[in-house]
């Protein structure tokens, strides 16, 4: 089913929590919404749950309008980032506990708890209790009882985010897979931005209760609305540089760089770590800088190189010599910078080569 | 070797502790168990000659039949009464915003009654119960018993039901419950050590009042065993051996109430602690 917010708003005494969200995500598709702590997509996620109600505006599942109706008459299931799994049932009766509320018979029942069970290889566990389990365990049930009864969106408020590095690279991959075979609309909130560029459809990155972009994961990485969601996505994020421009040049005091003719006088100049080349000192279109940390990671490093008072990051070749200390320059792919206005942040210029020969998630890394 | 003499200390402390609670316990059986020369004979602490005629005497000669059921009868249905009225009070209470304005005036409110002291509410209770020609009868004090506990209910519960995460009411909320669904299924079960450490408590409480029995009551029609047990001291003698029969008795329930409940009790105890 599609998914509809308009213009919704929830307002917690004096704080707005969220303000308009107005977003759309078609049927089957998983949208993320991510961004910082305190940024409304908890909210967001509760409103659509039934769980509060919204100061004003309207939320559809499919064409129903579910504004009015109480959690249980939407027809939805939710992960919890705690699993909120009931402590006095086994695992079993925890996962057949939606269908028992709906009065399947028990044959139907232990069908579809075993068949769910088995599609995420907890039938071993199924006479346990929560207590008995192990955290990937318990997300595990957490998520069964979630798709047992085939509802008509999943809700997920950071499930992984209890988890260990390793089970979290594991379970985002067999959710992804999940997802998709089940072919639900599912709304998964998070704020790592590692998680949302892996998984979603797409993207509804937040800041302070407002909507900041709606877009693909590739779209979100190449042209970033805005100078938040520039430095919010991606790891490590995009480098930004202010300055100014004249005649069709970006100028700073390191170096200047060609661009298209901007309107504004002052602007911030957007690239990612894997769109720049570190450069001899003076070399043309560079910026004049000093290696301020060389991080190998193994298939690449990532050198940290000082611009003036800024910092930028720039991925190279894993044989890279430079020493911290050194003097170089730093030259963006002028094909793929972006431009931002200084005083809105708004992007005025997107890349200008096409992002179709090399997807724009390809830079995403584990950098842990 | 300075662990194991500190150990032997606490041990030690713990013994004493043990005796001082337990002597009085294990006077009243003796004494009940020991005729009337062998009571008032000197500090025997088995009795020489066992008997069972104090027991025989308590429930023949002074009425005790009448007394244990009227308690046990006051006791069961003022709990029930304070438990059904005072855990969706809380629960409701709960909901509130936690520390808000509204919550701690309730929950002040509803301490009130239970910081008056009770020689203060005994006249009030007892000139509306005259109202209602219910003065010597059973439903008079549940009535009365049931209003005063409910409060005390209510404030164990609200802080019980307060523990049990928000997460898994919703998970069920979501899952399909109504709100009265979840707390039936969901919410009851988990606040269950709770309701036996309220359930324990509000049981002694209320089977070891004095006053109020005492004052609204005047036959065995509805006399409790407080009340009964402070007959038997007269005028011109106190019926030692009865009495102590009378105390073992009456203590019977409760212990058989506590050790079916006592599981749920300590856990109940300990829930914020283990946590």
């Amino acid at each position: 089913m599609e998914l509809r917010y308009e213009l919704v708003c929830k307002r917690f005494g004096a704080a707005d929590a969220l303000i308009d969200l107005d977003l759309h995500a078609p049927d089957g598709c998983f949208l993320v919404m991510l961004g910082p702590s305190g940024c409304g997509k908890t909210t967001a996620l509760r409103l659509l749950a039934g769980l509060d109600d919204p100061t004003s505006g309207r939320m559809f599942i499919g064409p129903r309008d579910v504004t009015p109706l109480q959690p249980r008459e939407r027809d939805i299931a939710m992960v919890f980032q705690s699993y909120a799994l009931y402590p006095h049932k086994t695992v079993a009766e925890n996962i057949e506990y939606p269908l028992r509320i709906r009065r399947l018979t028990q044959t139907d029942r232990q069908e579809r708890v075993a068949q769910v069970a088995k599609m995420l290889n907890i039938d071993a566990y199924l006479e346990r209790y929560p207590r008995q389990l192990s955290g990937g365990q318990r997300q595990r049930v957490a998520l069964a009882r979630a798709i047992v009864r085939q509802p008509q969106a999943f809700l997920m408020d950071e499930p992984l985010s209890n988890l260990d590095a390793q089970l979290r690279f594991q379970m985002r991959a067999e959710l992804k897979r999940l997802q998709k075979s089940l072919a639900v609309t599912t709304v998964y909130v998070t704020h790592d931005q590692l998680e949302a560029m892996t998984m979603a459809d797409l993207i509804a990155v937040l800041s302070n209760g407002r909507l900041q972009q709606l877009a693909t994961p590739a779209e979100i990485y190449a042209r970033p609305a805005n100078l938040f969601v520039a430095s919010f996505c991606g790891s490590p994020p995009m480098n930004l540089l202010h300055g100014t421009v004249t005649n069709g040049h970006f100028q700073r005091a390191e170096g200047t760089f060609p661009i298209d003719n901007g309107p504004a006088s002052e602007l911030v100049l957007g690239f990612r770590p894997e769109h720049a080349q570190i450069t001899m000192r003076g070399a043309p279109d560079s910026f004049a800088g000093e290696i301020y940390v060389v991080e190998p990671l193994g298939s690449e490093t990532l050198v940290s190189v000082k611009v003036g008072a800024d910092r930028v990051n720039v991925r190279v070749w894993s044989d890279f010599q430079g020493q911290i200390g050194d003097h170089c320059g730093v030259r963006p792919d002028a094909s793929r910078t972006v431009l931002f206005e200084k005083d809105s942040g708004q992007l005025i210029k997107g890349s200008t080569s096409g992002s179709s020969k090399q997807p724009g998630t390809g830079g995403v890394r584990e950098s842990a | 070797m300075k662990r194991r003499s500190r150990r032997a200390l606490i041990y030690l402390a713990l013994v004493a502790a043990q005796v001082f609670a337990l002597f009085p316990f294990w006077w009243m059986i003796t004494t009940s168990l020991k005729h009337q020369v062998e009571i008032f004979g000197g500090l025997e602490f088995l009795p020489q000659a066992p008997t069972l005629d104090n027991f025989a005497a308590l429930f023949d000669r002074y009425n005790f039949g009448p007394f244990l059921a009227n308690s046990l009868l006051v006791v069961a249905f003022s709990v029930a009464g304070s438990l059904l009225l005072g855990t969706p009070a809380a629960y409701a209470l709960t909901k509130l915003p936690t520390e808000s304005w509204l919550q701690r005036q309730a929950l002040i409110v509803v301490l009130l009654v239970r910081m008056l002291p009770a020689i203060l509410l005994v006249i009030p209770f007892y000139l509306v119960l005259a109202n209602y020609g219910l003065l010597n009868t059973r439903l008079g004090l549940i009535l009365v018993y049931t209003g005063l506990n409910t409060g005390f209910v209510i404030w164990l519960m609200q802080s019980f039901l307060a523990e049990i995460p928000r997460d898994i009411e919703e998970a069920a909320l979501v899952d399909g419950d109504s709100r009265l669904s979840a707390l039936r299924r969901i919410v009851l079960p988990l606040a269950a050590p709770g309701l036996a450490a309220t359930a324990i408590f509000s049981v002694i409480n209320i089977y070891n009042d004095f006053l109020i029995a005492l004052t609204m009551t005047s036959t065995p029609d509805a006399q409790t065993i407080p009340v009964g047990v402070s007959t038997l001291i007269g005028k011109i003698q106190i019926q030692w051996g009865p009495m102590a029969a009378a105390g073992v008795v009456g203590a019977l329930p409760i212990i058989v109430f506590a050790l079916i409940v006592q599981r749920h009790f300590v856990r109940g105890l300990t829930l914020g602690a283990v946590k």
